[in-house]
């Protein structure tokens, strides 16, 4: 697994200013776009914090699960089910929904915790094909094919949040996620965390519990996960089976590594630019999934270590030519 | 009319050979170069859908067929040429290698139907659709038969190539330890284009298996391509046996249960068995060491 190192070039060519700028520049334009500009901020406020949990789970702690997207979908069906089948209000529904994709990722993550590489992507891959095989099959309760319509909309002391009210909610609830994070990686937690993943043997030693570590990791990010559900959810009112299709697990994990993986700033990058670039070339009229595809294989090939990593490459080649 | 369990046992096996043998597609990969090939069912889905746009123009069946095969095998090689090979070089990580595979098989799959088109066309079986009769009243289609005979056949080629043939042997000895293998004169190169090139071979083949059962689309590789890395950790990597095991195990499971419960159960069956499997015994079937 590539380390979480922001590389010499990203310093220098992107500084964190001119990152903080294009960001803010995006999250500030849809408080006077359009419907168009609000729908794609929400996405990408969404997108954020599902790249930024897997982050934490692939790169800071170095497993490869592949069940990012069943713990979204599982939180915005849950979200959706709550609040138009058995009538809870949408607020409440966020904490009873993170509560419930918690406690089915403590389930999955306890018994895959002695199982690696490979094995763990596999049984995964597999938890998430289920899961798309639950809501595609789930009849009445999730309208199978159909998905949920009409989904009650979110109510604050008497305003309806939807379309540009909803944004600033997005927002607050990404920056929130970002903070914890940024916050978590700098605890204790967060340096046993990169302790089990660089050399587990040795963080025992040191009174680590490595499984414990790994399944809390999972769990984590399944809440988060949950949480842009819930977002999904609620502003867009309207869910299908596509939400939880194991593919878009493999989408994220490419946002992570276009930024390079473990890299906070790297994973903004990354997400921003694959999701918005996308929307300027204009191919999102159908060739989007091939177009990805095609990426992948590039990024893969050519910048494996990410976009700062391309930078870093391109410097040693000019010092070396210079001299 | 067969009893219903003869039924079930028949139309388990059938498809429990189809999956057999995208298992054993896995297998031959997995087990020279350590690498999970996504792509597999495509390569699958490209011999069908050659195969169809081939006979459309006028090509007679079995030259059809053996130009759809080697066609997906030579689209095979040359994505081992320009995507793993450069990986491997570089000794990319494991999450790196899957996600060039994925991005591999979104290529395939949706580049097929931006040049082929995005219908679903019937492929005829090798066997036509004749029967064959049995006993009294009973029936088996040819094309069944054709199934079991390849099926059969390929386990048998492939058991005798890993264990009884030198290039067989560095095959195996290859992804436990590449660095001993090189040295006593594996050419690892050489095994990863062999390993990749029969494991599509088997892939392709059994796309004239699988799809005159259902139909040739762009999309349809996605189902056999996944229930054969299922069948694959089902059955465990140990030996031959296993993809043979994993394969017949999960078509049988898969049948059995939509055959006695609600469809939710059926189509879910694959991945509850997978997962049963992986923390109960995660080296599968047939593993004997835990891996």
């Amino acid at each position: 697994m590539t380390t979480a190192t922001s590389t010499a070039a990203t310093r220098l060519f992107i500084p964190n200013t001119a990152v903080g700028v294009i960001v803010a520049i995006a999250l500030v334009i849809p408080f006077f776009g359009s419907t168009y500009h609000i729908t794609l901020a929400v996405n990408l406020c969404v997108t954020l914090i599902l790249t930024l949990s897997l982050n934490l789970v692939v790169g800071s702690s170095g497993q490869f699960h592949l069940s990012h997207a069943a713990f979204f979908g599982l939180g915005a069906y849950t979200s959706a089910v709550l609040a138009k089948t058995v009538g809870i209000p949408p607020l409440l529904c966020l904490p009873l929904s993170v509560l419930l994709v918690c406690t089915l990722a403590l389930l999955v993550g306890l018994p895959t915790t002695r199982l690696r590489g490979l094995y763990l992507a596999v049984a995964t891959l597999a938890f998430s094909l289920f899961v798309e095989v639950f809501v595609n099959q789930g009849g009445a309760l999730t309208g199978g094919g159909y998905g949920i319509q009409d989904v009650p909309a979110l109510t604050i002391s008497g305003t309806v949040l939807s379309g540009r009210a909803f944004y600033p909610l997005a927002l607050l609830l990404m920056l929130l996620v970002a903070g914890s994070l940024y916050g978590l990686m700098r605890s204790r937690l967060g340096r046993e965390i990169l302790a089990v993943r660089d050399h587990s043997d040795a963080a025992a030693a040191a009174g680590i519990n490595p499984p414990v570590i790994r399944t809390l990791v999972l769990v984590i990010a399944a809440g988060f996960a949950a949480i842009a559900g819930w977002l999904h959810c609620f502003y867009h009112l309207a869910l299908n089976a596509s939400l939880v299709s194991p593919e878009l697990t493999f989408v994220w994990f490419f946002m992570v590594l276009v930024g390079g993986i473990g890299n906070v700033r790297g994973v903004v990058i990354g997400t921003v630019l694959l999701t918005l670039l996308p929307e300027f070339l204009g191919v999102a009229t159908g060739q989007t999934i091939l177009g990805i595809g095609v990426l992948m294989i590039i990024v893969t090939l050519f910048a494996p270590r990410g976009l700062g990593g391309v930078l870093d490459d391109a410097i040693a080649r000019f010092g070396k030519a210079r001299s | 009319m067969l009893s219903s369990l003869a039924q079930v046992l028949l139309s388990g096996l059938q498809i429990g050979c189809i999956y057999a043998l995208m298992a054993l597609g896995y297998f031959v990969i997995l087990r020279a170069t350590g690498i999970l090939n996504f792509a597999q069912g495509e390569w699958m889905m490209i011999s069908g859908v050659l195969g169809v746009v081939l006979i459309a123009f006028g090509v007679p069946y079995y030259l059809a067929l053996l130009a759809a095969i080697a066609g997906a095998v030579l689209l095979a090689l040359a994505a081992e040429r320009a995507i793993i090979r450069p990986l491997q070089a570089r000794g990319a990580p494991q999450p790196i290698v899957l996600l060039s595979l994925f991005g591999t098989m979104l290529v395939a799959r949706y580049g097929t139907g931006v040049l082929f088109g995005r219908q679903d066309l019937p492929l005829d079986g090798p066997a036509g659709s004749g029967i064959t009769i049995i006993g009294e009243a009973n029936f088996i289609a040819n094309q069944t038969l054709v199934v079991y005979a390849i099926t059969a056949a390929a386990f048998f080629g492939v058991a005798i190539f890993m264990t009884r043939t030198w290039l067989g042997r560095s095959l195996r000895v290859a992804s436990i330890d590449p660095l001993a293998a090189s040295l006593i004169g594996v050419d690892l190169t050489r095994v990863r284009v062999v390993s990749f090139g029969l494991g599509a071979l088997i892939a392709a083949t059994c796309g004239w298996l699988y799809f005159p059962l259902y139909a040739v689309g762009y999309l349809n590789g996605s189902i056999p391509g996944i229930k054969g890395f299922i069948a694959l950790f089902v059955g465990g990597m140990a030996t031959t046996m296993g993809p043979l095991a994993g394969g017949l195990a999960l078509g049988l499971v898969e049948v059995a249960a939509s055959f006695y419960l609600p469809s939710i159960y059926a189509e879910g069956a694959a991945f509850v068995l997978l997962m049963i499997i992986l923390v109960a015994k995660p080296s599968g079937l047939t593993g004997g060491k835990e891996s």
